[in-house]
């Protein structure tokens, strides 16, 4: 029989189309970051989503003090992407668990770990709704927080959930819904969860209940944890605006307007609120009226927040060109930036410590984590430490 | 990979959602139809070169035969052949090659607006023109489903959207390939005809499957733009290039091949 060439080609495009889609990313899994790390600094441990796995890292050292699961490779996990909550005994943490089977469905899994040894003490990924069991169906992007034994946490399938923090238990009667993905990490002070929505809403729930107090609506999505000081929130939103909200009635007391969104959380330090946008503006403004009082463009593309040091003279930026910037607080002025290696993207929120501050890169072939010393960016340590070697 | 063209066709559905009352799907047909009536010339052009090529099938077949030890000659007379019937044999695949951008550019354009990982609407983030700021995410609720998670347990429906992929690709993969061409009346002609048959058969099985199964793994928002893509495939077909092969000087539609053999 002979084969005609030209019937040759649909086949060839096939497989073309296939390997085009793998390029174009489409076909993509895991393979390539879907978000970035995040982790937390307490008491002189850092508590670090690593992809597969979380790590506990002295803090002073980097030295692991232990990690969840121990072998990714025996015992899997899914992807870590989100920052731990701490409190005194747990940490608590999300990942994503690929599909089993072809037909399967990730698994998005909140899991509950003893914090001086990591050990596995609940997960959570359904709720028994009293018509059924529901899921947590999408991937959490953002960290939870903690506050009297609850534990919250926004999700992509619209949903904010509230856990026990003891047993994993959903404490609230039904999951809060909101109109569109959650990827905000909430923020809890005195009983209230504020959350921000890519609904383009801000909420002030209830923390027993999971009540509407009210909610905020804007021109653009809610996607980082709002600051709250002096009884007000400052929070940025994907309109190119910072918002500043009276945090008992959620009214507006002023904004402020960018040329690109507000994704990391903004930084208040007294009467001076710092923010920076996703086009790398940094932007200081005065926290009771809004009028900008510096401002400083870093040409870089910027997705995280940024961190302040002890006594508020340093203001720590990361940038997609794996960069980290130390910016002087009083005017802008760059005083250092720390390179990255090649291909290198800092998209998490910089930590700070006693004097090094902590940066946490994407696609980093030599280190994930990186202290760096804060008056001159010198490298104190990386992690993984092998890779030094 | 495709980022020039995703870019761009990104903020046009965020222009065309903010101009059809917020309407995602719509925005999305409106575009996928924009895009067919782009490439509509290509993809006469690939189907008129496709038919030609069928038609030709037999003789083709029969150089192959007649020069199966003589690799040289057999190319040179096909390529006597080709320029008799003015045929050219890539005309029928570069088409196809400059649209797969164009799709696959339209597919991360549609996961740009309905978010479906965070890194690449931050990606989209610096890219967005300054008029469509806080357009994004679109609404991505449609019929109950949520565009952008994949059809599984928390929205069964979705599960129908692959199989209407199926359907609809199908239907249109049947319209739209030519039957392959009666044999001539030679005993040997045959099994030629019949193994074009086959492998024309295998094609229209195995693409509609591939989508199938591509869009039970990603957002369902693809899922509706390939079915609303063979919808508006089909309908140009009866509008368009039926009217074109009934045209006089037009390449006719094979004719069935019971009705010759009678």
């Amino acid at each position: 029989m002979n084969r005609s060439r030209i019937w040759r080609w649909p086949i060839a495009l096939a497989m073309l189309a296939a390997l085009l889609l793998g390029a174009s990313g489409c076909a993509g899994g895991n393979a390539r970051a879907t978000s970035w790390t995040g982790a937390t600094l307490v008491e002189g441990t850092l508590y670090a989503a690593d992809q597969a796995q979380v790590v506990a890292l002295n803090a002073e050292d980097g030295e692991q003090l232990w990690a969840f699961p121990r072998d990714p490779e025996e015992d899997g996990r899914g992807a870590f992407y989100v920052a731990p909550a701490v409190d005194g005994e747990h940490v608590i943490v999300a990942s994503q668990m690929p599909p089993s089977g072809f037909f399967g469905q990730p698994r998005n899994v909140v899991w509950a770990l003893d914090r001086e040894t990591g050990r596995e003490v609940w997960f959570f990924d359904k709720v028994n709704k009293a018509d059924g069991t529901d899921r947590a169906v999408g991937q959490y992007v953002e960290g939870g927080a903690i506050s009297d034994g609850i534990f919250v946490i926004g999700n992509s399938d619209n949903n904010v959930y509230a856990l026990d923090v003891e047993s994993g238990a959903p404490r609230w009667g039904a999951p809060f819904k909101t109109d569109h993905r959650v990827w905000a990490t909430p923020l809890i002070v005195d009983g209230t969860v504020y959350i921000g929505s890519m609904d383009r809403r801000l909420y002030a729930l209830d923390l027993a209940s999971g009540r509407v107090r009210w909610d905020f609506y804007t021109d653009g999505a809610f996607a980082s944890a709002p600051v709250l000081q002096n009884g007000i929130l400052y929070i940025g939103a994907f309109d190119n605006r910072l918002y500043a909200i009276d945090a008992e009635t959620g009214t507006e007391l002023w904004h402020f307007e960018s040329d690109g969104w507000f994704w990391g959380s903004p930084v208040v330090d007294g009467d001076v609120v710092y923010a920076v946008d996703v086009k790398g503006n940094v932007f200081a403004m005065d926290a009771t009226t809004g009028d900008e009082i510096w401002h400083e463009a870093r040409d870089v593309a910027v997705r995280a927040g940024m961190a302040l040091n002890e006594d508020g003279s340093r203001l720590f930026v990361g940038g997609q060109n794996g960069a980290l910037y130390a910016l002087d607080t009083s005017d802008g002025y760059l005083m250092w930036s720390a390179e990255g290696e090649n291909q290198t993207q800092v998209l998490s929120t910089p930590i700070v410590g006693e004097s090094v501050v902590y940066e946490l890169v994407l696609y980093g072939e030599s280190y994930r984590i990186r202290a760096l010393h804060m008056e001159n960016g010198r490298e104190s340590w990386t992690y993984p430490h092998d890779a030094e070697e | 990979m495709f980022d020039f063209i995703s870019y761009p066709m990104a903020n046009l559905i965020l222009f065309l959602y903010n101009l059809l009352g917020q309407s995602t799907v719509a925005a999305i047909s409106v575009l996928t139809l924009l895009i067919n009536l782009l490439i509509l010339p290509l993809t006469l052009q690939q189907q008129k070169s496709t038919r030609k090529m069928q038609e030709f099938q037999p003789q083709i077949e029969k150089l192959q035969k007649k020069y199966a030890n003589d690799k040289e000659r057999l190319s040179q007379e096909q390529m006597k052949l080709y320029q008799e019937a003015g045929i050219n044999p890539m005309a029928g695949c570069l088409p196809l090659l400059i649209q797969m951008p164009i799709w696959f550019g339209l597919i991360a354009a549609i996961r740009y607006c309905i978010p479906t990982t965070p890194l690449e609407v931050f990606q989209f983030s610096q890219h967005i023109y300054k008029w469509f700021v806080g357009t994004v995410p679109l609404q991505s609720t449609f019929l109950g489903m949520d565009l952008g998670l994949p059809p599984g347990p928390s929205q069964p429906l979705a599960y129908a959207l692959p199989v209407l992929v199926l359907v609809t690709s199908w239907l249109q993969q049947k319209l739209l390939t030519p039957p392959t061409p009666a044999a001539s009346g030679s005993s040997s002609d045959p099994p030629q005809a019949s193994a074009s048959a086959q492998q024309m058969k295998m094609m229209q099985t195995m693409m509609p499957l591939m989508m199938m199964m591509f869009t039970l793994q990603y957002s369902t928002g693809l899922s509706i733009y390939f079915i609303i893509s063979s919808v508006i495939r089909i309908v140009q077909y009866y509008f368009v290039q039926r009217r074109q092969n009934d045209e006089p000087g037009g390449t006719k539609r094979l004719a069935e091949p019971k009705k010759q053999k009678s």
